[in-house]
């Protein structure tokens, strides 16, 4: 069976320092996978990657089996994966129904004048995320972190990708947000989402797994259950010595 | 909703107002509102590139001379009748709208500003040297044919083009492609991460801009009947259009119109105390202003001037 997602080899370097060093992963569909790793091991690094905001050294990134390295970042959004990021990014002067509207448009210009927008399909992607329907219409600048990460999750949706990257997706939340945030990771994944998630909050972090892989300085240095990564020697001591 | 009410209101009454005025004002008025008019034209047109996807052009008087200019070559020189040389002009301008655009696409910020007036200057050289039994060479072109005769019909030409253009730039950006165009302007990356390829809008948007430029120049020139390098390729001609679009209020369309009045009455009011360049100087100094305490231009101020009547009147 092709993976979902692989990574083979993966290599990034910026000067002399090599933030992704010969790393290999693979995904497959509907599985959720925990990348862990100290503040600066370069997570975020294999995330702008896989999109293609960075591209790699070496090494190959395939999606269903189709090598992506060679696309651009909308291409690959299109081919079914899409990512959320650490410090969410939404269109400042726009509402939040009409963030998501940008989520939600086809590539294809002449499509985007003659058709409207799919107002029922923002709202209902507003309320899964826990907005409310009085959300939709206020801006980013009055939304508090947790609203932000939420509005972040809406747009990656929008744009119906197979696999999602969630970068600290927990990163800013109140208790009560998280559990939302997890539910709705909860929800997706039984509906075959495959996910690749990046969280600080490891307690959080365990029910949304099925395995995790931890890195270090851009190397592998653990793989497997999420207990068996955690009990491995080198994530505690790069635990201890790292965050 | 407040909104939405306050932006039928304004444009109802200035639609109406604008067929009835030559009944009420004198031939110089028409003259200015004419000029108005076609600055409201290349405001939009700026707008529509850089109000919106925030890559500042500093070049339109570039793409408004090839259309100026080839509808005046054509219609002149090769007796192109008007009906041939104008739609010619749109297109030649869009033309010449993708070669500045596909070095400029991939810079951003004041780089993207550079090279657009970089066009707008080689331009100028280009006429002056390059063939001057076509272009006039540096005393420019007289005696092209002009489409309306007397100051009313210059006026409601001018009016109905400026409407037109007003009117369809609206509906079109009504649509999500002026959703996605103001998205690039907040934040590109995050366009490109909502699966967008904002190359493909951004040549869309410049390309836009420069149909109408080149039909705004069209017209222009041949409401004008002469065409002067050193008018056209002019920094503060560029500089107008500009502060009008900034002025009024961009990533709208009555925003840029309104600025365009409001800077040609400023204009021609302060043609008598200050005669010479230092008008410009008074404009640049209230842009400044305005731009420092209501960057969102005189259409926000407005707007909020008319919901505090409301609130105040309900209260
Ligand atoms: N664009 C960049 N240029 C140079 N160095 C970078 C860049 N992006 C990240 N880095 C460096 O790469 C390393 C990994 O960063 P990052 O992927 O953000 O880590 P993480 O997400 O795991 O905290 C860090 O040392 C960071 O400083
Ligand atoms: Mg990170």
């Amino acid at each position: 069976m092709t993976a979902a997602l692989q990574v083979s080899g993966l290599v990034k370097r910026f000067g002399g320092l090599v933030a992704t060093n010969d790393l290999s992963f693979s995904l497959q569909e509907g599985e959720s996978l925990g990348l862990i790793g100290p503040n600066g091991a370069g997570k975020t690094t294999v995330f702008s990657q896989i999109m293609g905001e960075l591209r790699q050294n070496s090494g190959t990134i395939e999606l269903f089996g189709q090598e992506i390295s060679g696309l651009s970042t909308p291409q690959r959004i299109r081919a079914g994966v899409s990512r959320t990021y650490q410090i969410p990014r939404p269109f400042g002067d726009m509402s939040v129904a009409e963030n998501i509207r940008v989520g939600l448009m086809p590539d294809d210009i002449w499509r985007m004048i003659v058709s409207r927008p799919d107002t029922d399909r923002e709202k209902e992607l507003a309320l899964s995320v826990g907005f409310s329907e009085t959300d939709l219409g206020r801006s980013p600048a009055e939304l508090a972190m947790g609203d932000l990460r939420k509005l972040e999750m809406a747009r990656t949706m929008a744009t119906a990708p197979r696999v999602m990257l969630l970068d600290e997706v927990f990163a800013g939340l109140t208790v009560g947000e998280i559990a939302q945030i997890s539910d709705l990771i909860q929800s997706m994944r039984k509906d075959g989402m495959t996910f690749l998630i990046v969280s600080h909050d490891l307690p959080a972090l365990e029910p949304l797994i099925d395995r995790a892989i931890a890195i270090e300085r851009g190397t592998m240095i653990a793989e497997g259950s999420f207990s068996d990564v955690m009990n491995d020697t080198a994530v505690q001591a790069s635990y201890l010595g790292g965050v | 909703m407040g909104l939405r009410w306050f932006h039928y209101v304004l444009w109802g009454g200035l639609i109406s107002g604008m067929f009835l005025l030559p009944q009420v004002v004198s031939n110089g008025t028409l003259r200015t509102m004419i000029f108005a008019n076609y600055l409201a034209i290349f405001a939009i047109s700026w707008d529509v590139l850089s109000g919106r996807t925030g890559y500042v052009s500093f070049g339109h008087p570039f793409l408004i001379g090839i259309g100026a200019y080839t509808t005046a070559i054509l219609t002149k020189r090769f007796d192109v009748p008007v009906e041939i040389s104008i739609p010619v002009a749109v297109v030649v301008t869009m033309i010449a709208g993708l070669l500045v655009l596909l070095p400029a696409l991939r810079i951003r910020g004041s780089y993207f500003a550079l090279v657009t007036l970089a066009f707008m200057e080689l331009l100028y050289q280009l006429v002056q040297v390059i063939r001057p039994d076509l272009t006039g060479g540096t005393r420019g072109m007289s005696g092209i044919q002009t489409l309306t005769r007397g100051a009313a019909n210059g006026y409601y030409l001018s009016t109905a083009l400026m409407l037109s253009v007003a009117v369809s730039m609206w509906l079109l950006m009504k649509t999500r492609i002026g959703t996605a165009l103001a998205a690039i302007g907040m934040n590109e990356e995050s366009v490109r991460g909502s699966g967008l390829s904002t190359t493909r809008l951004k040549a869309f948007a410049f390309l836009t801009s420069a149909l109408i430029a080149g039909l705004g120049g069209a017209f222009y020139v041949h409401y004008l009947g002469s065409l002067a390098p050193r008018a056209l390729f002019d920094i503060n001609f560029l500089f107008t259009i500009i502060v009008a679009a900034l002025l009024g209020g961009t990533s709208t369309i009555i925003g840029p119109m309104i600025g365009a009045f409001f800077m040609t009455f400023l204009l021609e009011y302060l043609r008598p105390v200050l005669p010479g360049a230092e008008r410009y100087f008074v404009y640049g100094a209230i842009a400044l202003l305005l731009y420092m305490y209501q960057p969102k231009g005189l259409v926000e101020l407005a707007q909020r001037g008319f919901q505090r009547l409301r609130k105040g009147g309900l209260a």
